[in-house]
């Protein structure tokens, strides 16, 4: 049977990578003497497979994986016998069952943010200033990626883009954004967005939170 | 503490592996600080993932947070990048666990694994605002230290107040016990480090004076004042298997040198190799049971979650029941996908069936370490190995489906010739014919030879003998790197400079320690690391000081010489030594001790030392 869990990671454990969060994971569910299946080869691993990647230092309230299980478990209690086994900062908040055939990759469409940036100097009216850079036609950036860089149009994965709070220098934006094979993340907006206003915020210091990953 | 904690999350994001300095793992202990007697900071003089790899950390760790009037927490040092944030921001060293800064602590302990590391010590405590020499400590948190190195501590003399020589688990909890009544009654430094010394094992540098002669060897090492022990006995755990096993281990977020779980199935080596101080230093074999280690490594496996299980020990396949243990464990782990590892392989002990077994589950590397490419050059280190055991080893694992072999070699020994170097190359190419002659062709096949530089360490026989001059080290790589050519082979050397320091200050004396300070002060740290290392600087320190180390490395020694680990008896004795050294000359094998009594003497180290008995 396959399980598709939906996860939290904060805390510390923004720090680990998306490969630490995987054998983190694969060994918690050791840990809970979770029966998984194993890949087949030379070196078995668990059939787990995760949305797309976090990047280093982010954290998220909606994540999803799925796990192929041997046999039965309730999902409820693979979520109560694995949150006792994960450590502090990871905690799965949901979890289901779904079809063999469903795949989590073909599931994830759009994914939710919010970005506590801090301001190093005074902006006179940043949510006018947000809709004056989405106002434009379109918003080149450079993306770098294993294979290089590459230019793209953020405008086309930019579905929201507002500021939700301001304390003090800290501001909250929300960001929304489609997901696509690569598809740039958060912090290419906030960049951007940053170029625009003439370097207002502290790129040193940015907290971006996955507030969800929307399945369709 | 949370302000602290805050500044360090402000460097986090602009360091490489953040998670190195969080803590949080599983298993890593939590405790209420008030409600202990004694604070303990088990420092690791290398980055977290060195560190954490290593077996002594874990038992230690674990042996002591069982104490509920004491608290074990871990540091490592930090690398550059986080070191350089941490200084320009006024940041102390401070422990994973509840991120406190280690001059908070009652005592720290270094353990020494690598001389080279030695800096790292320097600058960790440094880092935590304490001076580095022990008479400028009134008032500091007590600085032990303990592990391989400490068989010589001669060279950390000024740095460290007390040294732990021998199996730390067997003593840590009477130096807890009277550093706990010490601080009680208030008991001052010295008065404390005067009655450590009177407990077995324990050599307190501060109490001793190193004279030399005119030819700057050791005239004496003695004590200075009355009822101080002129010689230190190494402390040993008689019974492994009564003796305590951590049965859990912390599991790291990142990926660590040793990323799995230690079983330690065994202390000692019985076979002898003339070059190994570990196999000097650590006697006698010490088994844990069958019984006991499946049960541990149940334990183990349900507390960590692992993927695999390392079954460690010098030489893990003379272990008395290894097949059936191996076979227990895959049978019982297999459907979890935990498999088992075997990391020392010798070539005649290697059984392939019992790598073919571990194979099932998760493929391992093989790697084979004939140390000396000619049966000369093999029975002059009383390698016992032939050519033989290394045709018919490979050829088996071919037939099983291997195609790469790693095969590890030293240059250098006493007296070796380019002949001997040549025996090398001879030795991969035979093993590159074995391969061909299984498969028909070369094709995939992958042969990776390693050499290391011989180091002479005190305790072995090679103690007396000199390492071998830079040049002619890198003349004899350089012939490797000619012979070993084509795509089959890679070859990967040692630095010989590293391996040059290494000698010096394994067999160094106080002299050197001051040098060591020195170093560290032009900015020398990481030594270990290539990229890290600064040669210049060591040799300059070296001349300030007006102290010559190739006369630490390079000297031929007198077999009445007095050296500075003498201060020290690990239990073999110097009569042995030097008997397995003549023997070395001449070319003459020791046999294996589980065969018959070679007569090291380790059994009158100490009421109770049981060798192991067949």
């Amino acid at each position: 049977m396959k399980l598709r869990a939906k996860f939290k990671k904060d805390g510390d454990l923004r720090y680990i990578s998306h490969l630490d969060l995987m054998r983190t994971i694969e060994r918690a569910m050791r840990r809970a003497q979770i029966k998984f299946s194993l890949s087949k080869g030379f070196n078995p691993h668990p059939l787990i497979s995760f949305g797309p990647a976090l990047s280093m230092g982010a954290t998220t309230h909606g994540d999803y994986f799925d796990v192929v299980i041997e046999g039965e478990i309730e999902p409820e209690r693979f979520k109560r016998d694995l949150n006792k086994t994960l450590p502090n900062g990871l905690e799965i908040v949901d979890c289901y069952i779904v079809d063999d055939k469903d795949l989590l990759s073909n599931k994830v469409k759009e994914a939710e943010y919010t970005v506590d940036v801090y301001l190093m100097s005074h902006v006179i009216d940043l949510p006018d200033e947000i809709k004056r850079f989405l106002g434009r036609d379109e918003i080149f950036i450079e993306k770098e990626s294993k294979s290089g860089s590459k230019i793209i149009d953020l405008k086309n994965y930019i579905l929201d883009l507002k500021m939700i709070e301001a304390k003090g220098s800290k501001v909250t934006l929300y960001v929304k954004l489609k997901i696509s094979e690569g598809s740039p993340g958060p912090i290419y907006v906030v960049k951007a967005l940053d170029d625009f206003l003439g370097h207002v915020f502290d790129m040193e210091k940015i907290l971006v939170d996955r507030r969800n990953l929307i399945l369709n | 503490m949370s302000d602290l904690k805050n500044k360090i999350d402000d460097l986090l994001m602009k360091v490489n592996k953040p998670a190195r300095y969080t803590g949080g793992e599983i298993n890593s202990v939590i405790k209420d600080v008030d409600k202990v007697k004694i604070r303990f900071a088990f420092a690791f003089p290398d980055v977290y993932e060195v560190g954490m790899s290593h077996l002594g950390l874990k038992i230690l760790y674990s042996l002591m947070n069982e104490r509920d009037d004491t608290y074990c927490e871990r540091v490592f040092a930090p690398w550059v990048d986080m070191e350089s944030l941490m200084r320009e921001r006024d940041i102390p060293l401070f422990s994973l666990e509840t991120k406190t800064p280690l001059n908070m602590f009652d005592v720290i302990g270094f353990t020494l694994q690598y001389e080279l590391s030695y800096t790292n010590i320097l600058n960790m405590l440094d880092l935590s605002k304490i001076p580095i020499r022990s008479k400028d400590r009134k008032g500091y948190p007590l600085i032990i230290a303990g592990g391989p190195c400490a068989v010589n501590p001669a060279p950390l003399s000024d740095v460290v107040d007390l040294f732990v020589i021998g199996d730390g688990e067997e003593i840590i909890n009477e130096i807890l016990d009277l550093v706990i009544s010490c601080k009680k009654d208030n008991v001052p430094k010295e008065e404390l480090l005067r009655r450590a010394s009177k407990i077995q094992g324990v050599y307190v540098p501060s109490l001793y004076v190193e004279t030399y002669n005119d030819d700057n060897t050791i005239k004496s090492i003695k004590p200075i004042e009355d009822g101080i022990p002129a010689v230190i006995k190494r402390r040993i755990v008689k019974d492994l298997d009564k003796t305590y096993h951590p049965d859990k281990q912390i599991v790291p977020f990142i990926n660590i040198v040793h990323d799995r779980i230690v079983l330690e199935v065994f202390r000692g080596c019985t076979r002898g190799c003339r070059f190994c101080q570990a196999g000097m230093i650590y006697r006698p074999v010490r088994e844990r049971s069958k019984e006991t280690l499946i049960e541990l490594a149940d334990k183990l496996i349900k507390s960590t979650g692992y993927e695999e299980i390392s079954l460690t020990s010098l030489s893990t396949c003379d272990y008395s029941q290894i097949e059936s243990l191996v076979y227990d464990l895959i049978e019982k782990y297999k459907e979890i996908g935990t498999g088992v590892a075997l990391p020392s392989t010798r070539i005649d002990a290697f059984s392939v069936n019992l790598l073919n077994e571990i194979q099932k589950v998760r493929k391992t590397g093989l790697t084979l370490a004939p140390e000396a490419g000619t049966q000369r050059l093999r029975d002059v280190i009383n390698k016992g190995v032939t050519e033989e055991d290394l045709v018919n080893s490979t050829k088996e694992a071919f037939k099983a489906g291997w195609k790469s072999v790693k095969l590890y070699f030293m240059l250098g020994l006493p007296t070796e010739t380019m002949e001997d170097v040549k025996g090398i190359s001879d030795l991969a190419h035979l093993v590159a014919d074995v391969y061909k002659d299984v498969n028909g062709t070369t094709r995939g096949l992958k042969i990776t030879v390693s050499t290391s530089t011989f180091v002479p360490k005190p305790f072995t026989p090679f103690q007396w003998y000199p390492q071998d001059d830079m040049e002619s080290i890198i003349n004899k790589q350089n012939y490797l790197k000619e012979l070993l050519r084509g795509k089959i082979f890679s070859y990967n050397w040692h630095e010989p400079n590293m391996s040059f320091l290494e000698a010096v200050i394994s067999k160094g004396d106080r002299k050197v320690g001051q040098a060591i300070i020195k170093a560290w002060e032009s900015g020398c740290k990481f030594d270990g690391w290539d990229e890290q290392f600064k040669f210049d600087k060591w040799m300059a320190a070296f001349e300030s000081i007006g102290v010559d180390p190739k006369f630490y490395a390079y000297k031929k020694r007198d077999f009445d010489e007095v050296f500075p680990w003498d201060i020290v008896d690990v239990g073999v004795k110097k009569d042995y030594l030097k008997r397995e050294c003549k023997k070395a000359i001449e070319g003459r094998l020791t046999g294996d001790c589980r065969l018959y009594c070679t007569g090291c003497g380790i059994k009158d180290l100490d009421e109770g030392v049981v060798c192991f008995e067949t």
